[in-house]
């Protein structure tokens, strides 16, 4: 099924950043099936002409998968997914490259589920993020009070912004270790951030700061973020266009205002008793 | 200085406590960092050992000794860092059950390869011919300088793991041990940091072998046994995996009480030295390695204890 | 003579221990997923137990068959409750699991030095009977182990697809947590799997042994090969460790024959197998990456 372009509305303007020049991924002709049952078909897709996207839909629509085919966490069946940072590398496919590399082009996605190192600290994940191939030598065992000191700053601003209960100790609650893996990604600098479903789990007002700094950073720096998320309250109130997918294909697209409204939405997704 | 208290008994036994460190601290790198369980060790050492001896002692030098002997040596320390690049390209993307049969298969090669290649090896009957690259008198005297060699490699490779642990590098290696893929979607090369991580520990653990061979003066397949492998493995996991100091720890606590202890300090009967205390040794090796994982899986010392290390390099 | 008509007749029969003792590993990798060292102990205890009840009751190699695989049974079932229950019970990870039965193997491979003391032991059987296969002389003992191959490989198949015991087994080794819902008695079909995975380690020891000698290295040097044999066969079914276990014999006598050298045929066959494994490791890892 392909993104119905005769239900995209038209009148969402990007805000923040030129269009032109935002990241953007490219997805084509892109599919990935699990046991014979298709879960991802999509024909042509761009995440990112918008500041802050979501992508919303029932369980089994294929968001998740989604984005981990984005990330080549999964290989694709087949298509190509490719990046457009508008910058001095030109596009990159980054359905040929190793999961590895998707930091390095600035693409980060966070975890659905809790995911965290059970061996490292709170700091320790922050400048393991931090750290880049040259960093990390096997020659180089005098590093890291250099590398410590060049990003202290940085990683401070972070531990200034939330409330852990001790960045030298391990993350200890579900909610610290869930905002340590988007902060994590954030401290990548990526160009194209990928949250999954990044506040279940989160205390609300928790929620509400890390909502904020995520505008603040997308606003701040040439990021396109995209948001996977239950909450919908979130999408309302962050997202500056949706897509709505479901059965492994985007089926409609708009302003969130448009999308909430629109009855295939309700239908398939939010129920009558939706407020 | 006077010496005498150091018999032939104990020179031998300290070498080979302190062989054991150097080996399970390069397994600690290994299996307690990268989580790479590696069964083969004897492969790597063992190479290293074979490829110095065969070199120094098979060709026509047509230099000095001692530059012979260097030249073996590094020989030795190349090969077997080769053929850990091979086999750590086999097994750097497999499940252990892969990183199992790789080794062990890896073990069993250099074995069959040094039994069948007599001419080179002197195979099961055993090659003579080295020995140390000086002569400062008394064969106790050569001896005990080169422990005191050893000492200084074994030191040198104890510095080099407390400093990966407190490197950018050594969080690199316990964060693709603990969460390879979350490592992998921070942009970790993981495959790459494995491969280089066990190309360069199985060099070092060549270059120990071809250091243990000078010792022996004669190598034979009897070395390649599966003792040296179980001996690191039980120091490192008795002392503690996760942790730098595990390996002298384990190996205080194992290897010294049967290669010290018994063998120099008490006086067990003449007849057990043969056959019942080696056998009693390695069946307390492997009831050790069943009750430490089972009861205290991370060792005498513990876990890790990053929040520790964190709060001492960079605590206000 | 024809080499490989030779290679089949006397591969098959002289390797067929490697076959047997391979079904046992792959029943309880594939029910249990433990990569088991220890059952090259098994092996080597199957031997030894047949050689001790030859000796001691004068019995003849037919006969002390029933109770050295019973024994041997026996034995893989005490090491279960001895060690590796336990350690499951305490939640200890895969790898130290591996490492665990590593320990075990060196523990009972020396520990059985104590009781049996450290020469070789020899069996007290007179000469086999020498029968003609396919104009290759086979020895009666190695023919026996070779229909013992197809008694339990039959036996086990028919065990496990057609009983209910055998469906309790599938059921389990699917999902442990379903099949206890379903009132399926884990711990017994556990029990069960260990017996059979010792039946046949310790038959396998017994041909091993008759034909050499019992020795505490016998069970460990054919680890690699039974590891290699269950990993490329694949532990989902029998059938494709049997065509593997196969392959490798008949192989590995055709290459002893080729080269004059066992070891250079082992040689080449374990770098064989390590590369099919990478191959298909690597696959796997393709297709299952987090």
């Amino acid at each position: 099924m392909a993104a119905d372009t005769s239900d995209t509305a038209s009148t969402a303007e990007p805000t923040g950043g030129s269009a032109g020049s935002r990241p953007n991924v490219h997805i084509q002709d892109a599919t990935k099936s699990f046991g014979g049952r298709v879960v991802v078909d999509i024909d042509d897709l761009i995440l990112g002409t918008h500041p802050i996207e979501g992508l919303i839909g029932p369980n089994g629509a294929g968001k998740t998968t989604l984005m981990r085919m984005i990330t080549h966490a999964i290989s694709l069946d087949k298509g190509t997914v490719t990046l457009s940072a508008h910058d001095n590398d030109g596009p990159v496919v980054l359905s040929n490259l190793p999961t590895s590399s998707m930091a390095q082009h600035g693409v980060a996605k966070t975890n659905q589920v809790i995911t965290d190192f059970e061996q490292l600290t709170i700091l320790d994940s922050m400048l393991l993020s931090i750290a880049k191939g040259p960093d990390e030598r096997a020659y180089k065992i005098y590093r890291e009070q250099g590398l410590y000191a060049d990003h202290i700053d940085e990683i401070q601003w972070y531990l200034d912004q939330f409330d852990f209960e001790d960045p030298y100790g391990f993350a200890g609650s579900a909610g610290e270790k869930k905002l340590l893996d988007i902060i994590r990604c954030l401290l990548l600098r990526p160009r194209v951030l990928l949250l999954d479903e990044p506040t279940a789990g989160l205390p609300d007002h928790v929620r509400d700061q890390l909502m904020e700094l995520i505008k603040q950073k997308t606003a701040e720096e040439n990021m396109a973020v995209v948001i996977v998320e239950h909450d919908l309250h979130v999408i309302w109130t962050m997202c500056d266009y949706v897509h709505f997918m479901a059965e492994g294909s985007v089926v409609l697209q708009g302003e969130p205002a448009y999308i909430r409204d629109h009855e295939t939405v309700i239908e398939q997704y939010l129920g009558s008793g939706h407020v | 200085m006077n010496l005498d208290w150091l018999d032939a008994f104990l020179v031998y036994g300290l070498f080979s406590v302190l062989m054991v460190i150097g080996l399970a601290l390069l397994l600690h790198l290994q299996l307690g960092l990268a989580r790479i369980a590696n069964f083969g060790i004897v492969g790597f050492w063992g190479l290293g050992m074979y490829a110095f001896g065969v070199l120094f002692v098979r060709v026509d030098w047509p230099f000095g000794e001692v530059w012979a002997f260097l030249i073996s040596m590094a020989f030795g320390t190349l090969v077997a860092g080769l053929a850990g690049l091979a086999v750590g390209w086999v097994i750097a993307d497999l499940d252990t059950d892969g990183v199992l049969v790789g080794t062990l298969g890896f073990a069993t090669c250099v074995w069959i390869v040094a039994t069948t290649e007599q001419d080179l090896t002197g195979g099961a009957l055993g090659m003579g011919g080295l020995g140390f690259p000086y002569d400062i008198g008394s064969v106790k005297a050569n001896e005990t300088l080169w422990l005191a060699i050893l000492a200084i490699v074994v030191a040198l490779i104890l510095y080099y793991v407390s400093r990966v642990h407190k490197s950018s590098y050594g969080r690199l290696l316990i964060s693709i041990g603990d969460n390879e893929p979350l490592a992998r979607s921070l942009g970790k090369r993981s495959f790459r940091t494995k491969l280089l991580l066990f190309a360069g520990t199985s060099a070092a653990m060549g270059f120990l072998g071809a250091i243990f061979g000078v010792m022996e003066r004669f190598l034979d397949t009897g070395n390649l046994g599966i003792d040296i492998t179980l001996a690191a493995m039980v120091a490192l996991v008795v002392g503690g995996t996760t942790r730098t100091w595990g390996a002298v720890v384990g190996a205080a606590l194992t290897v010294a009480i049967f290669d010290i202890l018994f063998q120099s300090y008490i006086p067990f009967p003449q007849s057990w030295y043969g056959q019942a205390i080696p056998n009693i040794r390695e069946m307390t090796f492997g009831a050790a390695l069943i009750l430490v994982l089972m009861f205290r899986p991370n060792g005498m010392l513990g876990e890790m204890r990053r929040d520790k290390l964190m709060r001492r390099m960079h605590g206000s | 003579m024809d080499i490989i008509s030779d290679s089949i007749v006397v591969g098959l029969t002289e390797q067929a221990p490697l076959i047997l003792a391979a079904m046992g590993f792959a029943l309880l990798y594939r029910l249990t997923g433990l990569i088991n060292v220890a059952y090259s102990e098994t092996i080597t205890l199957g031997a030894y137990m047949a050689m001790w009840i030859n000796t001691t009751f004068d019995l003849n190699f037919y006969t002390i068959l029933i109770p050295t695989g019973i024994l041997a049974g026996l034995i893989s079932v005490a090491t279960y409750f001895a060690v590796f229950r336990p350690a499951k019970l305490r939640h200890v990870g895969g790898l130290e699991m591996i490492i665990i039965s590593f320990g075990l193997s060196v523990f009972l491979r020396h520990g059985l030095q104590f009781v049996f003391g450290y020469p070789v032991r020899f069996f007290d059987v007179p000469a086999p009977h020498t029968i003609f296969v396919l104009g290759v002389g086979v020895s009666s003992f190695r023919l026996v182990a070779v229909i013992s191959v197809f008694v339990l490989a039959l036996g086990l198949f028919w065990f496990i697809q057609k009983t209910s015991y055998g469906l309790q087994i599938r059921a389990l080794a699917s999902d442990e947590g379903l099949a206890q819902v379903s009132g399926i008695r884990p711990l017994a079909v556990t029990v069960l799997i260990w017996f059979l995975a010792g039946v046949a380690g310790g038959l396998a020891g017994a041909f091993y042994g008759v034909g050499s000698a019992a020795a505490p290295l016998l069970g460990w040097r054919q680890f690699l090969f039974i590891l290699l044999v269950v990993l490329v066969g694949g532990a989902k079914n029998i059938g494709g460790v049997i065509i593997v276990g196969a392959i490798t014999a008949v192989s590995l006598t055709f290459m002893t024959l080729q080269f004059g050298q066992a070891l250079y045929s082992q040689l080449v066959l374990i770098v064989v197998f390590i590369v099919i494994l990478k191959v298909r490791g690597t696959r796997a890892a393709e297709a299952g990456k987090v």
